[in-house]
């Protein structure tokens, strides 16, 4: 399989996200521009309280969290970079002059270190949600 | 089969045109969103014996309408406690998001003499892994969302937002590495082409289950919205907000549905493909395949939606242990049977 890269082409493909990226960036500012043309104003200390469930709300909401959550945050990163990596493999391993025994046991190798990874975590209660 | 002036290609493949292309792309989704909202009330008034929206226009079509025209016309509150940087920007993550993925998905395609143009944005190689990688910011608008307005209960919310979010974020990749295995390519507009013959969900029954629930939990769907709980939570991650700034997020979450829902046809539910006999007549060929994809995406938001008043919303912790103990195994066996299948079928 040969790949012709054209480099205009791949730059041309991304000249629409750009552009969106710009819009989905002004969108909101415009929307909430338009809507202080339209709705009125008036200003009264109580409006601009935090709501919460009525009441008024005691102390701060941004508190410290339980460190397990952050144990739960990296066991996602870990595995999210797993599936980055099966990406790329995954459009070579078929053809292009890979040999494909060794790709996918070097793939399957791979898989089974994170498998045991998983197993740990697993027992070690890290997976579940704490109270 | 055709031969096409260089214009004529230029004119297609011109990025500017599709560019706004594109941008018409918005005004249809945002459009749609509001049917879909429209739709979902109804339906949801007729499951559950009520008569939902009525009285503005025919059947209450006009709801939605003058439920934009009082969001436009309210006035933009800021708590005063509030992270007023991450409050306004938490709006443009979210929308961000859902519009950076619009870009990447093709809505139909349109058949003239046998040559297939599909409509989109822009066909870029690798848009599969464009679309995880721009849907997944998502979770930081909605993290933005709650954090941002400091309340203890949007807090909460936005805690169990970001655990369900970033669980089901993993069996999701997986099973989109299954379906690129046989395709061998990542582009979304071959991977729908390539299920002409077969459905992919025929060949992957598993990984089409594992991608739906995944998905469905990614978009916040009932069962899967513990960002909001509404009778626990009062409003999750979007108590504080309202007028316009509510309005953006929700919007944003229709049209994530929208877009999730057509995801799903693009990868399991074969596309727009139709028999060529089908296509190859002029008048059909152009409108067709479009009206087909796009009835068949309706097809699935009528399913999600249907499944709101079907199953009762998980506790969180039920939701962390589906995600983490049956798809993530559920999906990498599906990702051995496809390797599977992707030697046998040869790619």
């Amino acid at each position: 399989m040969s790949v012709i890269i054209d480099s205009s082409n791949i730059i041309n493909s991304y000249i629409p996200v750009a552009v969106f990226l710009v819009v989905s960036l002004l969108m909101p500012p415009a929307t909430m521009a338009m809507v202080k043309l339209l709705s009125p104003r008036s200003k009264s200390p109580n409006k601009y309280a935090t709501y919460e469930c009525g009441s008024d709300p005691l102390g701060d909401a941004r508190i410290q969290f339980n460190v397990e959550y952050y144990l739960y945050a990296i066991a996602f990163v870990v595995f999210d970079i797993e599936v980055l990596f099966l990406y790329p493999w995954a459009m070579v391993y078929i053809g292009n002059g890979v040999d494909m025994v060794t790709a996918i046991v070097e793939m399957l190798i791979f898989i089974f270190v994170m498998l045991f990874g998983y197993a740990y975590l697993w027992k070690k209660g890290a997976l579940k949600w704490m109270n | 089969m055709i031969t096409m002036s260089a214009e004529s290609i230029d004119i297609i493949f011109n990025p500017w045109l599709r560019t706004l292309l594109g941008l018409c792309m918005i005004g249809v989704v945002f459009g749609g969103a509001m049917v879909v909202v429209w739709f979902e009330r109804k339906l949801s008034g007729d499951i559950q014996f009520r008569l939902g929206p009525k009285y503005v226009g025919p059947f209450g079509l006009f709801q939605l309408v003058a439920d934009a025209i009082k969001l436009m016309t309210k006035e933009d509150l800021i708590p005063s406690k509030a992270d007023r940087l991450l409050f306004v920007s938490a709006p443009i993550a979210l929308m961000g998001s859902v519009f950076m993925m619009l870009v990447a998905i093709p809505f139909g395609a349109v058949v003239v003499n046998g040559v297939e143009y599909p409509i989109v944005a822009t066909e870029m190689d690798i848009s599969l892994l464009y679309i995880e990688a721009v849907s997944s910011i998502a979770i930081i608008g909605a993290f933005m969302y709650a954090y941002s307005s400091n309340n203890k209960y949007s807090l909460l919310g936005a805690f169990r937002n970001f655990a369900r979010m970033i669980g089901y974020e993993v069996p999701l990749g997986i099973t989109m590495v299954s379906i690129a295995i046989m395709v061998g390519s990542l582009n979304i507009v071959e991977i729908a082409q390539a299920q002409s013959p077969i459905w992919f969900i025929f060949l992957q029954p598993l990984g089409f289950l594992v991608f739906f629930v995944a998905l469905m939990a990614d978009m916040g769907r009932l069962p899967f919205d513990q960002n909001e709980s509404e009778e626990e939570l009062v409003a999750g991650w979007i108590t504080e907000y309202s007028g316009m700034r509510f309005g953006l997020g929700f919007f944003a979450e229709y049209i994530h549905l929208i877009l999730g829902s057509m995801l799903v046809v693009l990868l399991f539910l074969g596309g727009w493909n139709l028999p060529a006999a089908l296509t190859n007549i002029t008048i059909l060929g152009i409108f067709l395949p479009t009206v087909y994809f796009l009835l068949k995406s309706a097809l699935v938001i009528l399913t999600i939606i249907m499944l709101r008043w079907a199953v009762p919303r998980f506790r969180i912790d039920q939701v962390v242990d589906l995600s983490w103990k049956r798809l993530l195994p559920l999906s990498l066996l599906n990702l051995g049977w496809a390797i599977i299948l992707g030697i046998y079928l040869g790619v």
